[in-house]
């Protein structure tokens, strides 16, 4: 076969060969966006972020509650700064008492808030610049008297990490990150527990 | 083959990386438009490679599905259009393995391909020996000699798409066409060449 009779031959078969229908792009997307899964980049790895960082805010904050309720004595774990200190270091870290008390009500709003924030893009901003301050703050008490309080330390640590992936959540959220945000803390009354230990702190 | 769908395709790609993002963002709205751009070249080639619509719009389905899953992993080292075709060609060529056993089985009912219309010129008989032969290459050939003869991507391209060097493109293409020329070779003197 000539060289001029195979081009002619394949010519052909591009208008011949299983020649395509018009694509049915409608029918094809209806079969498809209801099996498109959440697609985002590390979601699997911020989710076992955010849930582990909530898992260590729980068991701080139970550590730090159930410690501020036991009656102090020789048992208690002694908090150095207060014992070397004195009556007198008590009295000097009553603004830091204050300031932690505020922010941990104020991180509490925070991540009450989150969910209904989250549902409307316009308040995205609003809650990320919140929980970059609140992280701001964190970082500020962890390296003041507040922090000499070892629990109390660990759950500004841990709640940094949640502030740190709020603030994240800027750029990548989706809906099954914000539940999975949120049934952690239900599961686990991570708000109730954040207020309780801010109500210690202001009860001391 | 057309070079619309190149221009097209071409058009989109200026957005292409934002789109991508608000989809990894979890924009549904930017899903159905990156949809659009790609989704009438990714059938037509699974058309091309099946011949059957209802597998067409099955495997163009089956391709976004895996896309949208992966979109994380696309690293834009590649243009996207390329990244949906080598999954379009994955697709393809496994579920087309067990299709081609099922239709081993009904080959027999249905011996004879009905005549295309198109292209007078051609000798219909010639024509469905050409169609025949193609059919029966080695995957990988029939995939080449499809994609470059008759929807008209590059080497570079299918290179690209199928994973392997250019050369070894070219090499394919060039057996493809030898076997289908051995195919037609006592058919082509009755038919006048």
């Amino acid at each position: 076969m000539s060289n001029d009779k195979f081009d002619e031959l394949m010519r052909d078969a591009a208008h011949t060969y299983n020649p395509p229908s018009e694509p049915p792009l409608d029918e094809m997307w209806s079969a498809i966006a209801p099996r498109i899964r959440p697609v985002r980049g590390s979601t699997t790895a911020v989710r076992i972020w955010l849930l582990a960082a909530a898992m260590l805010v729980i068991g701080v904050g139970i550590g730090r509650m159930s410690t501020s309720m036991r009656p102090i004595g020789p048992t208690s774990t002694p908090t150095p700064v207060r014992e070397t200190a004195g009556v007198g270091a008590v009295a000097n870290d009553e603004p830091y008492d204050a300031a932690t008390e505020r922010y941990l009500g104020q991180t509490a709003a925070l991540l009450i808030a989150l969910p209904a924030s989250m549902k409307s893009g316009q308040a995205d901003s609003q809650l990320v610049n919140r929980a970059n301050e609140l992280l701001t703050t964190t970082r500020l008490l962890m390296d003041s008297p507040a922090a000499n309080d070892a629990s109390m330390h660990s759950l500004l640590e841990d709640l940094e990490l949640v502030l740190v992936q709020v603030v994240r959540l800027q750029t990548n959220h989706s809906r099954t990150d914000l539940d999975l945000i949120n049934q952690a803390m239900e599961q686990h009354d991570v708000i109730p527990r954040l207020r309780t230990a801010a109500a210690d702190i202001s009860a001391n | 083959m057309t070079r619309t769908a190149f221009a097209v395709s071409s058009a989109y790609q200026v957005s292409e990386p934002d789109l991508i993002a608000r989809v990894l963002a979890g924009d549904r709205v930017a899903a159905r438009e990156l949809y659009d751009a790609h989704a009438p070249r990714v059938y037509r080639l699974a058309y091309r490679l099946t011949g059957d619509a209802d597998l067409a719009r099955e495997f163009t389905q089956d391709t976004f599905v895996r896309a949208f899953g992966q979109l994380d992993r696309f690293r834009g080292d590649s243009a996207l259009s390329t990244w949906l075709h080598r999954i379009t060609v994955t697709v393809v060529a496994n579920a087309m393995r067990r299709v081609k056993r099922f239709r081993e089985r009904e080959t027999d009912l249905e011996d004879v391909h009905p005549a295309r219309s198109d292209g007078a010129s051609v000798d219909p008989v010639l024509r469905d020996r050409l169609h025949r032969a193609i059919d029966a290459l080695p995957d990988a050939y029939r995939t080449t000699l499809i994609m470059h003869d008759i929807e008209g991507y590059t080497h570079t391209e299918i290179a690209d798409v199928l994973g392997v060097a250019e050369g070894t493109c070219k090499s394919r293409l060039s057996q493809a066409r030898a076997q289908l020329r051995a195919v037609l070779a006592d058919l082509a003197p009755e038919s006048g060449s």
